[in-house]
């Protein structure tokens, strides 16, 4: 079991209630088991801000991890342990 | 149709007015051309390579400033209210189209038209009144010198009418700003100069009333992919935010993502970043939300600053104003950024130039090339909001320092030297939105090779920047960003607007933008067809800049892109070098069937495009 503070901005935030949360990880403790507790812990407001209703699956994201740029598609199988923390990069568009 | 028009979504009429004959007249919309270019930028591509002459002078009387709007616009479907305006650009040299939300462009579909074609020059100030179908030429000379917002209101009183909608400029188009804007009621064709291409024709504004209506083949098709779109932008992730935070949501995560452009792109991490963020602007300014016409997704805020030194009410500030006067100068006050925001608009100029403009003249007061003695007293630190409000107006009259920074950054750095040069962050004369590509090489393709310069609109960086293309692989790239071309040309033409990313594309042309345009027009696209549309359109606006003289070379980056490195944070050490954007180009060239010595499109591909016409101009 690991735990990750996980931090998300505007809607993501809206439903974390704080910018930062801690969260507990299952093994095996990747990045899809914390985006996979992520969902449990915040349930449906938060499915509807990240999960896309047609595939069901959460929107591919960036995500930074202890400073490191990755990616919720291509890099869901590195792990992480206590303390790392790990930042919700919203979809972005411009504007 | 209806109006005798073959397809649906169609008025079947464009508007000309000869400013020099002081004439109007009405023709007919080309049946071929709005199938084979549909509307907006595809069919202003098409219309003015015809009719504006090789080479001509961006702000003479042979340029002609068309506006257009789309078979999409004016129905229920929604993101979808956007139209162009479509010129020489006085920027960049080259075919230039400019899009526009809110109501302006549906009214014009209402009052009978798809597009208004605006040539010659008036001899005194003048305004058009479009009611219908009765257009007056009236004087402005009562207007000339007014602000946007005045001149509205004025008209406003005169026509009796509080619900026209009206195109006006400021004292930036009417002096040939090469930036300057058209706002058209808050909203604005903000880039590349448009507004001064209508100053030039001594044009203050446009005002439409329409009480007609668009017609469709089908109205029960129409209403339920109406019902399907919104139900995605009511409930895709990318879209979300958008309503409660406006685009400045994307503040915060950019800076932690470290691609929040800082100091003029010196950096992508920003210390203030939190001062101007959209949860802060939620809390300290915003008032209400603004949406454009039949849109559910209500982007824009309406905020106001109530009282102190920036004093404000403007309809903003969006993602981009927030990253130029923002993050880009140092500036870490929301508040600041609505005054100068409301400034740029009073004055009518393009609020990433203007605010770039700055930043570049901080960079020259950071490394010494300017001194106080250059700035007229300002003390141009980072960070310093006053004297970054008081430059921009300086640019919006033309005093001192800012009648240099009012030629744009290229062109001031090209007359200050010194080394100048390389704090210019701009590609073909137009200056750098908020949105970087030293992480991304397809997006870093998609600026270099990109009609409109500097333009987030011409390529996306959503893939890359999401992981659902891997940013370390270069292979690939060339095709991509063709295909993120591809679904925003025909965007631009349908006219849809790109916030709804997630609805038309984001990697190519999607079911939802090939379904909108079938169920009003009542065409059968596939996406063969769809594609090849829209490949025909970005290739006839390549050979308008072909026959300007553009040519390979002019597809490239700012020099601080493609030499330093990216020196904190999350995308620390990114870098597009000359070498590698030299090889996506040639695949990029080799994707699209271009020639990679001159980077123009080849005889056979306008062959296949039908566009043979052209070969004589560039081949």
């Amino acid at each position: 079991m690991a735990t990750v503070k996980v931090k998300g901005f505007s809607v993501v935030r809206d439903v974390f209630g704080a910018g930062v949360v801690e969260l507990e990880v299952g093994p095996p403790e990747t990045v899809k088991a914390a985006l996979a507790a992520l969902l449990a812990k915040f349930g449906d407001p938060l499915k509807k801000v990240l999960v896309e209703p047609d595939t069901g699956e959460i929107t591919p994201l960036l995500l930074v991890l202890n400073g490191e740029a990755i990616s919720s598609t291509l890099d869901v199988d590195r792990s992480v342990k206590t303390g790392d923390e790990l930042t919700l990069i919203f979809p972005i568009g411009g504007g | 149709m209806k109006n005798g028009f073959k397809y649906g979504g169609y008025k079947g009429q464009l508007l000309r007015v000869n400013l020099s004959k002081n004439a109007v007249t009405k023709e007919p919309l080309r049946e071929d051309w709005a199938r084979d270019f549909v509307g907006g930028a595809g069919y202003s591509a098409r219309l003015l390579y015809d009719e504006i002459p090789g080479r001509v002078d961006a702000l003479g009387p042979q340029n002609k400033l068309f506006f257009m709007t789309g078979p999409v616009n004016g129905t229920m479907i929604p993101a979808a209210s956007r139209s162009t305006a479509c010129a020489k650009s006085p920027l960049t040299g080259s075919l230039f189209h400019s899009i526009f939300g809110g109501y302006w462009g549906p009214e014009l579909k209402f009052a009978g038209y798809d597009g208004l074609i605006v040539e010659g020059k008036a001899d005194k100030p003048v305004y058009l009144w479009i009611d219908d179908d009765q257009v007056e030429i009236r004087s402005a000379e009562h207007l000339w010198g007014k602000n946007p917002f005045k001149a509205q209101e004025i008209i406003r009183q005169e026509i009796g009418d509080e619900n026209i909608r009206i195109a006006t400029i400021g004292e930036a188009g009417k002096n040939g700003m090469p930036y300057a804007i058209i706002l058209l009621d808050i909203r604005a064709a903000g880039r590349g100069g448009m507004g001064a291409v209508m100053g030039s024709k001594n044009l203050k504004a446009i005002a439409v009333r329409g009480t007609g209506s668009v017609s469709v083949p089908n109205m029960l098709r129409v209403y339920n992919t109406t019902l399907r779109l919104n139900q995605i932008a009511a409930t895709n992730p990318a879209v979300k935010g958008l309503s409660e935070y406006g685009t400045p949501r994307n503040v915060l995560s950019m800076n932690a993502a470290g691609i929040l452009p800082t100091r003029n792109w010196q950096t992508e991490m920003f210390k203030g970043a939190d001062g101007i963020s959209g949860e802060t602007m939620k809390e300290q300014v915003v008032k209400g939300h603004r949406a454009c016409f039949a849109c559910s997704i209500n982007c824009t805020k309406y905020s106001v600053v109530p009282s102190g030194k920036y004093k404000s009410i403007i309809n903003g500030p969006d993602y981009e104003t927030v990253y130029g006067f923002g993050s880009i100068c140092e500036v870490d006050d929301i508040r600041a950024i609505c005054k100068v925001d409301e400034v740029c608009d009073e004055y009518g100029i393009d609020l990433i130039q203007a605010s770039m403009s700055v930043a570049w003249a901080m960079e020259c007061y950071e490394k010494g090339i300017f001194t106080k003695k250059d700035t007229g007293g300002l003390d141009l630190a980072w960070g310093n909001a006053d004297a970054m409000i008081h430059l921009t107006e300086m640019i919006g009259k033309r005093e001192g320092l800012g009648a240099l920074l009012a030629k744009g950054t290229r062109d001031a750095a090209k007359i200050v030297g010194k080394g100048s040069e390389r704090f210019v962050i701009s590609n073909k004369g137009v200056d750098g939105p908020g949105h970087s590509c030293r992480p991304w090489p397809g997006t870093a393709v998609g600026y270099a090779t990109g009609p409109r310069g500097g333009s987030h609109h011409d390529i996306r960086p959503t893939l890359e920047k999401s992981g659902v293309v891997d940013r370390t692989v270069l292979e690939g790239k060339g095709a991509m960003a063709s295909e993120v071309n591809h679904w925003l040309i025909l965007a631009d033409s349908a006219v849809v607007c790109h916030l709804g990313e997630p609805i038309w594309g984001p990697a190519k042309i999607n079911d939802n933008l090939i379904d909108a345009l079938n169920a009003v027009t009542g065409w059968n696209l596939d996406y063969e067809q769809a594609h090849k549309i829209a490949e025909r359109q970005w290739n006839m606006i390549r050979c308008f800049a072909a026959r300007e003289g553009f040519t390979r070379n002019d597809d490239t980056l700012p020099i601080r892109f493609m030499e330093e490195p990216v020196p904190e944070g999350p995308m620390k050490g990114s870098l597009i070098s000359k070498e590698t954007l030299e090889g996506l180009k040639d695949q990029y060239y080799d994707y699209r069937g271009w020639d990679k010595k001159t980077g123009n499109p080849s005889k056979a591909k306008l062959a296949e495009l039908g566009l043979e016409f052209a070969a004589k101009d560039i081949c």
